[in-house]
C-alpha cells in the first residue's frame, strides 16, 4: 500500500492500516508499549476530527501526519522533550523479535537506535513505507530537500559503518525536534 | 577514478534521477570498480534496512491478529461447541424416531382426528371393514 492508496472511509482506512501505524507508533516512541499508548490516543483525536481529513487526499499521508503531530504535541508539553525522546535499547530491540528465532541484523538495530526520532522516522517513511520524499516531507513536516539531506546523510553512514570504512564528515545540518518554520519564528 | 558525490549516488540508488543521469552513472559504474563498490554499499545498507522494518511489520501484523482472532476451543477431537450441537441434533432425531414408533406415522393425536386413511386411532392390528355388494346376475343372451 502506497501513499496513492485512497479511502473512501476514515474508520476501515485506518482499521486496514492498524499494523503500518503501529510500527510508526513503535519506531516513534521506542518500543511497543509506548507505541501502544501514542497509538491510542492519536487514533481516539483521527477518529474524533476525521471530518478534518480532505477526501481525496492520501489517507495514510494524513494518518501517519496526525500521529507524528500527536508525539510532537505531547512532547511539547514536557519540560525536558529530548530527554523525553530518547529511546531505551531493550524495548526497541524487542521490535524486532521474531518468534521463529527468525535472524536479527543487530548493527541495523544499533544504527537505528543512535538516531534521532525524526531520522528513525525518514528511513521508515522511504525505504519501509516507500513514501516518494515530498509525501515523507509532509508527514514530518519538513521540505522534500530535507528529507533527500537526511536520506544522504543517513545512507552514507550507513554503507560505511557496515562496510567499514571510515565515517563521513559530520553533516552541516542540526536536527531539533521542531521543523524549520517553528524554529525560524522561535 | 571518476568523482561522483554521494548526493548523486544516493539519489541513484533511490531512483530518484532522470533516465539519462541514470543511464550515464550506469556507464560510469561499468568503468569504475571503486564507484561500483560505494553504490552495491548504499544498495546493501538500504536492503537491510528494508528488511529491518519489514521484521517489524511482521511482529505488529502477528500481535494484531492474535488479538483479533477468537481464542481456540477447547475439546478433545473436536470442540465443545460442535460437540453439543451434535449431540443436541441427535437427540432430536432420536425422539422424534420414537414418537413415529410409538405413534405411527404420520403423527396423530388422540382425540383430534385420524389421518386420512387410517382405520383406527391406534393404525395398527385391526382390518378395515368388509361391504358386501349384491351384484345381480347379468342377462343371458338372446339368440
Amino acid at each position: 500500500m502506497q501513499a496513492d492508496d485512497y479511502y473512501d472511509s476514515v474508520r476501515p482506512g485506518l482499521v486496514a492500516m492498524l499494523p503500518r501505524l503501529k510500527r510508526f507508533a513503535d519506531v516513534l516512541a521506542g518500543g511497543r508499549d509506548e507505541g501502544r499508548g501514542l497509538l491510542q490516543r492519536s487514533l481516539h483525536y483521527m477518529l474524533d476530527e476525521q471530518h478534518h481529513y480532505q477526501r481525496g487526499t492520501s489517507l495514510d499521508v494524513w494518518a501517519f501526519s496526525e500521529l507524528y503531530c500527536q508525539w510532537r504535541h505531547e512532547l511539547s508539553g514536557e519540560a525536558d522533550p529530548m530527554t523525553l525522546a530518547r529511546i531505551d535499547d531493550v524495548a526497541f530491540g524487542a521490535l524486532f523479535s521474531l518468534d521463529d528465532e527468525g535472524y536479527r541484523d543487530e548493527p541495523i538495530i544499533a544504527y537505528l537506535v543512535g538516531l534521532p526520532p525524526q531520522q528513525r522516522l525518514t528511513l521508515l517513511l522511504v525505504y519501509g513505507e516507500g513514501f516518494e520524499h515530498e509525501d515523507a516531507g509532509r508527514i514530518l513536516d519538513v521540505s522534500s530537500e530535507m528529507i533527500a539531506a537526511r536520506l544522504i546523510r543517513m545512507s552514507t553512514s550507513l554503507a560505511d559503518r557496515l562496510s567499514d570504512r571510515p565515517p563521513a564528515q559530520a553533516a552541516a545540518i542540526v536536527e531539533t525536534l521542531y521543523p524549520e518554520g517553528q524554529r525560524a519564528s522561535s | 577514478m571518476t568523482e561522483l558525490s554521494d548526493e548523486l549516488l544516493v539519489a541513484y540508488v533511490d531512483g530518484q534521477l532522470a533516465r539519462k543521469q541514470t543511464r550515464a552513472i550506469d556507464k560510469v559504474l561499468e568503468q569504475d570498480d571503486v564507484l561500483d563498490a560505494r553504490v552495491t554499499a548504499l544498495k546493501h545498507a538500504h536492503a537491510r534496512l528494508e528488511a529491518a522494518f519489514e521484521a517489524i511489520l511482521a511482529g505488529e501484523e502477528a500481535e494484531i491478529s492474535s488479538v483479533v482472532a477468537p481464542p481456540p476451543e477447547d475439546g478433545f477431537w473436536v470442540p465443545w461447541r460442535t460437540f453439543k450441537i451434535a449431540a443436541a441434533s441427535t437427540g432430536i432425531v432420536i425422539a422424534l424416531g420414537l414418537a413415529a414408533l410409538g405413534y405411527g406415522w404420520p403423527l396423530t393425536v388422540p382425540g383430534v382426528g385420524m389421518a386420512p386413511g387410517m382405520g383406527t386411532v391406534s393404525g395398527a392390528g385391526s382390518a378395515p371393514e368388509q361391504v358386501e355388494l349384491q351384484v345381480s346376475p347379468e342377462p343371458a343372451a338372446t339368440p
